[in-house]
């Protein structure tokens, strides 16, 4: 028996030690950030800053340890975000989360940036170039930017059209690993003829031309090494113009931001000492945190999470249309074949006939939808471009389903078995006797998703047509091209999900509605338009929409491409996505931005 | 028995590899891919994902990828998770000793109440105590963990808050809607935010209620586990030897039915320590706990391979140590046990 006492020893002795060990090592795991930022050796001017910054934050904290003492003048004002997101990296020309954008656009800047209206608005440049202040040439090839004189590099080194051109030049090197370069590739030169001038040339016009740069590159931190994945930059080491700098990232749980003190409206902004991100599990956990007041500001939630906040005056609703709109993917080419080039030999056995689209979008009461599930918090969705300075002017659709009725009975569905679906009988394409039965997918798990299908079952139900469920995970859904996804490949009836077009449409539109963007074998699928939709008049809307820099006349070109789409009907629209954020009551200049960030004003966020 | 050791850490090998080949092929066949997560970014264009496919190496033959993973592993190099670009080592490293925190004290607090109420309610079979005892650990086992978790937050960091301190006077619910009140518990994390040093009691505070959805969850099945073992003993014919020497009652249970019944629920708890590395995932995720279970997730969702055959690989070497173990105790003992 002695045996089993000295084992319950070494096992109680085993965990003691693993107890001991674990809390050895959590001590330390706190300590370990501060000594790892200055690892960023290619920045030996870093230091200066770093001091300043090192001596208030311990300022800061020696006030803050003995809390119970009445000494709360000195304690940082913070402000605690929290996302339900980690970035994985917050370089933004490598990052591919919106999370990440989110924490990056507090440290870096771009040359201009979009306000809430959907406006450029000039940041480290002077004024935003347009053809009517002679910065942009005439045919669009020359841009010139005047930057702002006296900018600083959080670190104290001096921002220059050098770090502009620097930025163009690493990411359009192939090595570099960036995955955000569209647009760049079409850069021909980047010129400085003096620090704060940039002469950017063209090589062929690019009509979002002042969506690029929205962030630069500090030269001097990251010259070195071209392969960016490798740079300290992506996460601790990012360091930018901005009005924060990144102090600590501890992995899984909160990024720490304090102030830059070489911001050039330092000391009046930013009016925070310190911004933490808090990487929060869901919106419910943070939904009850916002409750308890442990955070200030819930990112991204949906019209669902709203109404019970309504009647809550600790906690404020920042709600704002987006551009983004929830719709249905009506696929026109036989769903069979793999990634078919030629959709119009090989249609779609029922969705291919214009009356079977028009009959599903008749039958569909949108404004049903947004009443019941989104408590008629947002609008019924019209077309692709629904907000911004290209807004489409589309009628919403109507809701009439003895319409919908006569157009089946017309193209030839009729149920004549009797079990409440109707069948083909001398339809178009499909064989004698098909049922019209569709398959509607969407990204399982979502409950606002899930339950919009519920309605729609019930509403096609009513005119004959049978839609099935058929859900997957989101990442099986938006799978790539190599993966051998079946949205890119064309293996589908219908999907549902959100897409949102950017502050410039050209790049959103000509990918999902170009008859040169349906994703086949010889390009290697490239391009969104997974409908397979082929409309030549559309096509060269947006062919001219992206070849001119008169917005007026591109506004003129994207009305023409809405219209075709809703006469068309390959993208269906259900309803609006609305951007919407939650904060306390006693956060004052928060925004919400349907175009980008949250943070994009963060230099103005202040706690009462 | 050294021998028996010596073949058990041989045959481990093949093992290992084996499971490596299996997970890795398992991984590769999920679909969506590591890709997906760029997929969905209207600013690549299909040239950059081309090009990342090519850096990451997913346009080769998943035999040569596997066999690139395998021959640098064997070196010791880990490789680099798809997606943060960091160390697979470092990954792990930031996130091991947060999961052992929580994991550890979690399972001494599950253990510590569990063995206890388990041998007296053995001991008093059928009283009160007992069916009250039996009532709770099935409950436990019952009651979604998840749920649990988010009704633990709602109670105790959202309805209640600490009446101590807020200057608005007594206010012990949210419902009295004062700006400055702060939460009776923190509702996630492991410290508070905005502070550098936490103190050890701030430290303990955010420990409370993931501490309590894992015990709730783990308490039933050792409760069991020990009342079944007790009883099984104290009918024995020794116990009633033991009684008939005229011991007394304490004796009779801590020298002879305790430490008898006690030794195969320490098998058990030996074959669950592995589970302490591997961490919780829905206590992490509902209580923000920076630890190994969300990170496995995280890399299972993003495809990231790398780190994921990482976090795979150590848990199974883990797993084969501490069976080993488990095996060893039992000859250790139940002396009629031999390995040869």
């Amino acid at each position: 028996m002695s045996r089993t006492t000295r084992l319950v020893l070494i096992l109680t002795l085993l965990l003691g030690i693993l107890l001991l060990a674990a809390c050895g090592t959590s001590q330390p795991a706190t300590q370990e950030k501060p000594t790892e930022m200055p690892a960023a050796t290619e920045a030996p001017a870093q230091q200066p800053t770093e001091a300043p910054a090192a001596t208030e934050a311990p300022a800061a904290t020696e006030a803050s340890a003995p809390t119970e003492a009445p000494a709360k003048p000195a304690e940082p004002k913070t402000i605690i975000y929290g996302l339900y997101q980690e970035p994985d990296v917050l370089n933004p020309f490598i990052a591919t989360q919106y999370a990440a954008d989110e924490v990056s656009k507090m440290v870096v800047e771009g040359l201009v940036d979009v306000d809430p209206d959907g406006n450029f608005y000039p940041v480290l440049a002077k004024e935003v170039p347009t053809i009517e202040n002679g910065l942009v040439s005439e045919d669009g090839l020359n841009v010139t930017y005047h930057l702002k004189e006296g900018i600083l590099w959080s670190d104290g080194e001096p921002f220059t059209c050098e770090d502009v051109k620097y930025t163009w030049e690493i990411i359009t090197t192939p090595e570099s690993g960036a995955v955000n370069t569209a647009g760049y590739d079409k850069i021909e030169s980047v010129e400085c003829p003096d620090p704060n001038t940039v002469q950017i040339k063209f090589k062929e016009f690019y009509a979002p031309y002042l969506t690029l740069f929205d962030s630069v590159l500090p030269k001097h931190a990251t010259e070195g090494s071209t392969d960016m994945t490798t740079w300290d930059y992506n996460t601790t080491g990012l360091l930018g113009t901005g009005p924060f700098v990144l102090k600590e990232w501890v992995s899984g749980d909160h990024i720490t931001l304090v102030k830059n003190k070489n911001y050039r409206d330092y000391p009046d902004k930013p009016k925070v000492d310190q911004i933490i991100v808090r990487i929060i599990p869901s919106r419910e956990v943070g939904k009850a945190l916002i409750t308890s007041g442990e955070i200030d500001i819930l990112w991204d939630l949906t019209e669902a999470d709203v109404p019970e906040f309504e009647e809550n005056p600790d906690v404020i609703v920042h709600k704002r249309p987006g551009p983004g709109t929830e719709r249905l993917l009506l696929n026109l080419a036989d769903p069979t074949l793999d990634a078919t080039d030629d959709p119009l030999n090989h249609p779609h056995p029922l969705l291919a006939d214009l009356r079977v689209r028009q009959a599903i979008q008749y039958g569909i009461d949108k404004q049903l939808i947004v009443d019941e599930l989104l408590y008629g918090a947002t609008t019924v969705g019209t077309s692709e471009l629904s907000i911004g300075w290209a807004k489409c002017d589309i009628p919403p659709s109507e809701f009439n389903p003895d319409k919908a009725r006569e157009l089946l009975d017309e193209a030839g569905f009729v149920d004549q078995d009797g079990d409440g679906i109707r069948e083909c009988h001398g339809c178009k394409y499909a064989e004698e006797g098909t049922p019209l039965r569709l398959k509607i997918q969407t990204t399982s798990g979502n409950q606002l998703r899930e339950e919009c299908e519920q309605l729609l079952v019930e509403m096609m139900k009513d005119i004959g047509i049978e839609f099935y469920i058929e859900n997957v995970p989101s990442s099986e859904l938006f799978g790539s091209w190599a993966s051998g996804a079946f949205r890119k490949h064309g293996h589908f009836d219908i999907l549902m999900y959100t897409t949102s077009d950017k502050i410039d449409p050209q790049s959103h539109m000509y990918g999902y509605f170009h008859k040169n963007s349906i994703p086949t074998e010889a390009n290697n699928g490239k391009g969104f338009n997974y409908v397979r939709w082929i409309n030549d008049r559309a096509s060269e809307a947006l062919d001219k929409a992206g070849a001119t820099p008169n917005l007026e006349e591109r506004k003129a070109q994207y009305q023409i491409a809405c219209e075709e789409i809703a006469k068309d009907i390959p993208h269906l629209y259900l309803y609006d996505r609305s951007e919407i954020e939650l904060t306390r009551a006693n956060i004052k200049g928060f925004k919400v931005n349907p175009w980008g960030r949250q943070t994009w004003n963060v230099e103005d966020w202040d706690k009462e | 028995m050294v021998n028996y050791i010596l073949r058990r850490l041989v045959y481990s090998i093949p093992l290992l590899i084996l499971i490596s080949v299996i997970v890795f092929f398992l991984i590769s066949l999920a679909p969506g891919g590591p890709m997906a997560a760029f997929e969905e970014n209207p600013n690549l264009t299909p040239e950059d994902i081309v090009r990342l496919e090519e850096e990451f190496g997913l346009n080769q033959h998943i035999y040569v990828r596997y066999w690139k993973w395998a021959s640098r592993i064997i070196v010791g190099d880990w490789g680099y998770s798809n997606v943060t670009h960091k160390p697979v080592l470092q990954e792990i490293g930031e996130r091991l000793p947060n999961t052992l925190q929580l994991m550890i004290v979690a399972f001494t607090i599950t253990l510590l109440i569990a063995i206890p109420i388990g041998l007296y309610s053995a001991l008093h079979q059928y009283s009160l105590f007992d069916h009250l005892a039996t009532f709770l650990a099935f409950v436990g086992q019952a009651i979604p963990i998840f749920w649990f978790g988010l009704i633990l937050i709602i109670v105790f960091n959202v309805w209640l808050n600490n009446p101590i301190s807020p200057s608005h006077g007594f206010a012990w619910s949210h419902f009295t809607h004062c700006l400055d009140c702060k939460p009776l518990l923190p509702g996630g994390g492991m410290a508070p935010y905005g502070v550098d040093n936490p103190t050890l009691g701030q430290r303990i505070q955010h420990m409370i209620l993931p501490v309590t959805m894992l015990a709730m969850f783990g308490m039933g099945t050792y409760t069991r586990y020990m009342r079944g073992q007790t009883l099984e003993v104290i009918y024995q014919d020794y116990i009633r030897t033991a009684r008939a020497k005229g011991l007394s009652e304490r004796l009779v249970v801590m020298r002879h039915a305790f430490k008898n019944a006690l030794a195969p629920v320490v098998t058990i708890i030996a074959l669950d320590l592995p589970g302490l590395f591997g961490g919780a995932l829905f206590t992490e995720t509902i209580f923000s706990w920076p630890g190994m279970g969300r990170l496995f997730y995280r890399s299972a969702q993003r495809g990231d391979y790398p780190l994921l055959m990482g976090i795979v690989m150590i848990n199974a070497v883990l797993i084969i140590f501490f069976n080993l173990m488990a095996d060893i105790s039992y000859a250790y003992l139940d002396p009629r046990i031999r390995y040869d």
